[in-house]
């Protein structure tokens, strides 16, 4: 985690780094907000949920989001796939081209280390190649929590997974 | 006039309102699951963490650590845990830490 | 005065020629070329002088001996001639000695060179037909020696035959044109012949006509008498083919403007019609196979065939002008041609001279080959960028000038009463516009696929251009600037010159006091391309002090242009000269005709079959139709006629017998 926006001060912590980076985010892209996607090897399912995404049962157009093929005009970067190190050279590529501030998503299980370990052919995990911002769980995430994810990215909605555990007691006794 | 357009104003707006309203649903799309300590004993614990296909059920101690992020929905652990686990329901899984999304549920046989 | 500007030019040449035969070394190679460029510069010099003056000269050598002897006068419509034959020369001249290696080859190549340059100018000085026949001809013969210059290479022999073989056949056809003026006008002297023309009757007229037309087709590579251009010009060597190009085949079109305007008295109609068609579609057809053309001498070659297209379109269009009392038009079709000609004399040479170059850096003229050169050989570049930027008529340039000022001509049809001459000028005008698109296309791929991306062999990526001559293309490139924005300049002198040969005052409808060129009406249109070269320049400088001024002063981030994301870019990825021209293939496919074979190595599907060749050939369309069955029938002929040879002295003692009995019987008539 590193490439931090100009005015981080040492001490952060890597959390608070990112919180403050989604802030400034958040003030600029509030309103309007253009997605750049990268496959790094997925099965091309969460680019179904993706697509989905423009049709008019989701619209997202309605929140101001947009895809954008050009890296230079885009804001954010949704990358799916487990990261295949094939890849690095053209993420690295992606990533450099998208002026700041820009914010990073990882989309579905396998950017988020499921599914594939990593070895002589992915990383496995995202944040091995890049500066990840907001991580969005899913296989494939359907495309309202695609919404969710990309709202949390600017700062329009709130972390609801934080405050769960995933466990309950029993209340069948 | 296109047949859609027609198709359209008869059955009205079909959008969803997410985030101001959450379709009802939404639940019933797959999810990660939610565990019940009580019926989690050890050895159930130990078939769970081996039948998972993405490793996100793990044992640390006297927990069991579901890791949401590597969560896949695929149903094995509900059906083998029966009344031990139910799908959660929940879709708005988004984090900004990664360790945010490791969830530690107390194991009911407590450490081995 | 001009006289001795002209005398001194041609006495530069005869003594280059002779200094060329001790060419073996490298200081008289240099002080030829020194020579030779001397008397390029005494030509331009006295061919600006003739074009201000706007009258004949006094025939300033006549000296009788058989069939009218020698006569010289230099008239207005051979000035512009004469100063492209200097430019040329002078640009050749300062080329030649970096580009040859000193030896005897060279030595007889220079000294054919140069008498080629004085045959060149004899044939626009000639004062009567004898001298215009003669210096024709040697004219011909010396260039087709320059086409030997390489004779052990492949297309040397082809290309040497055809071009003198058309040489011949056009020959023949322009002697019988001026064998008939003279007999019908009783004299052998240009001048006098153009003052009688008037009182010959039209259909002999028209007979020459044609027969000079075809006649100086073949020089001049008018289609379908084109076919030796593309043969001759790769085999010779560069500043050969750009002698070839620059000027040999402008003297086609001197020979067709001196006919059509001021040989033959008042035009008729169908004159200017016919060759104003043949222009036209000379232009179309020329840059349809200059597109498909892989070997960059063969290209530029049908692109010279397509500028001669246009030249004498323009030519042909001020004839119908002309003929229908438009004479103002006409006289400045005239004009406009006279200046495209100049202005491909310029660009066309500075063109050849650097393919040479290219090929010298490169040691390969084939586009598919190449690559990248903008790295490797940037002086080359960005010489080779002005002439194309010329070429493809791209504003400010010269050839942008000339071209536009064709269009003002042509657009202005509507001025003549009746339906088929205007129907055939706006045909014209429209096959003219579609030739001005291909060009650009065909320019840009030539251009681009040569020098720009990355080299796609490895001759291409070890070009170099040390010791490349810089001088000569260099002047030529200026030279095209400034044909452009001093075009006021230029058409002063072109005035004086039309007025010399048309009788029509010009000045007011041409050009207006603030630079600006009208075409010889004043509320049709008008431009200046002084102004408009100025205002390029400007508009060009604007964004470039926006962002000096408002370049961001605090931290900037640089990274490498957004390529997609490509991991590594490899050559093959690029356009080839074939793909890029895919487009035209495929859209004119009927006139291409193309045959393809296509070799696979194996029927495995893709991936797995190992190399695959597709050639694509295009269909030689007048070589095929024309050029076969003529060769072919003359076969015929002399395999009839051969029995005749029988190598029996009996036979041939009684054919001479034949022959005494009827010349006593014809002479005793």
């Amino acid at each position: 985690m590193n490439a931090v926006g100009p005015s981080s001060d040492v001490g952060d912590t890597p959390e608070e780094a990112v919180a403050a980076r989604l802030k400034q985010a958040a003030a600029m892209f509030g309103r309007s907000l253009h997605i750049r996607t990268v496959d790094t090897g997925s099965c091309a399912v969460c680019e179904s949920e993706i697509r989905l995404l423009l049709a008019p049962h989701y619209d997202l157009h309605r929140l101001g989001f947009f895809f954008t093929p050009a890296p230079r005009h885009a804001d954010l970067l949704m990358v799916t796939g487990p990261a295949v190190r094939a890849m690095d050279v053209a993420l690295q590529k992606t990533y450099a081209a998208m002026p700041e501030p820009k914010v990073v998503i990882a989309v579905g299980a396998c950017p988020l280390g499921g599914v594939y370990a990593e070895d002589a052919l992915v990383h496995g995990s995202l944040d091995k190649v890049l500066p990840v911002d907001v991580w969005a769980p899913g296989c494939p995430p359907s495309p309202l929590a695609l919404l969710h994810g990309l709202l949390v990215a600017v700062g329009r909605l709130a972390e609801k997974v934080g405050l769960l555990n995933f466990w309950e007691e029993d209340v069948a006794r | 006039m296109s047949i859609w357009f027609l198709r359209g104003l008869r059955r009205g707006v079909v959008t969803t309102r997410y985030p101001a309203v959450t379709d009802r649903w939404a639940a019933q799309l797959p999810s990660p699951p939610l565990f019940v300590p009580a019926h989690l004993t050890a050895e159930l614990v130990e078939r769970l963490v081996a039948i998972c296909p993405s490793k996100a059920l793990a044992r640390e101690g006297a927990y069991l650590v579901l890791d949401v992020g590597a969560c896949t929905a695929c149903g094995r652990c509900l059906k083998a845990a029966g009344p031990a686990a139910r799908p959660s329901g929940v879709f708005e899984l988004a984090a900004t830490s990664r360790e945010r999304l490791l969830k530690r549920i107390p194991v009911k046989g407590g450490p081995p | 005065m001009i006289a001795g500007w002209l005398w001194s030019a041609a006495a530069c040449w005869a003594a280059a020629a002779a200094l060329a035969l001790g060419a073996s070394r490298r200081v008289s190679l240099t002080l030829t070329a020194w020579v030779s460029s001397a008397g390029g510069l005494a030509a331009l010099v006295g061919g600006v002088l003739l074009a201000l003056r706007g009258t004949a000269t006094g025939t300033f050598a006549s000296s009788s001996g058989p069939v009218g002897g020698l006569v010289l006068r230099a008239t207005p419509l051979a000035s512009a001639f004469v100063v492209l034959l200097g430019l040329v020369a002078l640009a050749i001249g300062l080329f030649s000695p970096h580009y040859h290696k000193p030896g005897t080859g060279t030595a007889i190549y220079l000294s054919a060179y140069n008498g080629a340059l004085l045959a060149a100018l004899a044939v626009l000085v000639a004062g009567n037909v004898t001298t215009f026949l003669v210096a024709w001809e040697s004219m011909t013969l010396a260039s087709g020696l320059l086409v030997l210059r390489y004779r052990s290479q492949q297309g040397a022999a082809r290309g040497c035959l055809l071009y003198l073989a058309l040489g011949e056949v056009g020959f023949a056809l322009v002697v019988v044109a001026f064998v008939l003026m003279a007999t019908q006008c009783h004299s052998l002297d240009l001048a006098t012949i153009a003052t009688r023309a008037a009182s010959v009757p039209v259909a002999w007229r028209s007979a020459a006509f044609v027969l000079a037309l075809v006649g100086f087709g073949f020089k001049a590579g008018l289609v379908p008498f084109h076919i030796w251009l593309p043969v001759a010009h790769p085999a010779a060597p560069a500043d050969g083919s750009a002698f070839l190009s620059g000027l040999v085949v402008k003297l086609g079109v001197y020979g067709v403007a001196l006919f059509g305007f001021q040989l033959l008295g008042r035009q008729a109609p169908w004159w200017g019609l016919l060759t104003m068609s043949v222009g036209a579609l000379s232009a179309l057809v020329g840059i349809l196979y200059a597109m498909m053309e892989r070997d960059l001498k063969r290209f530029l070659a049908y692109s010279t065939v397509e500028n001669v297209g246009v030249i004498v379109a323009s030519l042909g269009a001020g004839m119908t002008f002309a003929s229908y009392g438009q004479r103002p038009l006409g006289a400045f079709l005239l004009l406009v041609a006279l200046y495209h000609a100049v202005n491909h004399g310029a660009y066309k040479t500075l063109l050849f001279l650097e393919a040479g170059a290219l090929e010298h850096g490169a040691g390969t003229r084939d586009l598919d080959q190449l690559g990248g050169l903008v790295r490797t050989m940037p002086a080359t570049t960005v010489i080779s960028l002005v002439g194309v930027l010329g070429i493809a008529a791209l504003p400010p340039l010269n050839g942008f000038v000339s071209e536009w000022l064709v269009f003002q001509g042509l657009f202005q049809g509507f001025r003549i009463p009746g339906h088929v001459p205007g129907v055939l000028i706006v045909l014209a005008a429209a096959v003219l516009g579609l030739t001005a698109g291909l060009v650009v296309m065909a320019f840009a791929r030539a251009f681009g696929i040569a020098f720009l991306g990355m080299p796609r062999t490895r001759h291409a990526a070890h070009a170099s251009e040390k010791g490349q001559p810089l001088l000569g293309p260099g002047l030529l490139a200026a030279a095209c600037a400034a044909l452009a924005v001093g075009a006021p300049a230029v058409l002063v002198a072109l005035d004086d010159i039309a007025r010399g040969v048309t009788g029509v005052e010009l000045r007011p409808d041409l050009l207006a006091r603030d630079l600006t060129v009208l075409p010889a009406h004043t509320a049709f249109s008008g431009f200046s391309p002084t102004y408009l070269a100025t205002f390029m320049v400007g508009v060009a400088a604007v964004p470039l002090l926006i962002y000096l001024a408002g370049r961001p002063r605090g931290a900037s981030r640089s990274v490498p242009v957004w390529d997609g994301g490509i991991v590594e870019f490899k050559p093959r990825m690029q356009y080839t000269a074939t793909t890029f021209a895919n487009p035209v293939r495929v859209i004119f496919q009927r006139f291409y005709s193309p045959t393809v074979h296509v070799d696979r190595a194996s029927e495995d599907p893709a991936g797995l079959s190992g190399p695959v060749h597709y050639r694509m050939q295009v269909l030689p369309l007048f070589e095929k139709y024309l050029y076969s069955p003529v060769v072919w029938l003359f076969r015929r002929l002399a395999r009839l006629l051969q029995p005749l040879q029988s190598g029996d002295v009996n036979w041939y003692l009684l054919y001479i017998l034949v022959a005494v009995v009827a010349a006593y019987f014809i002479a005793a008539r």
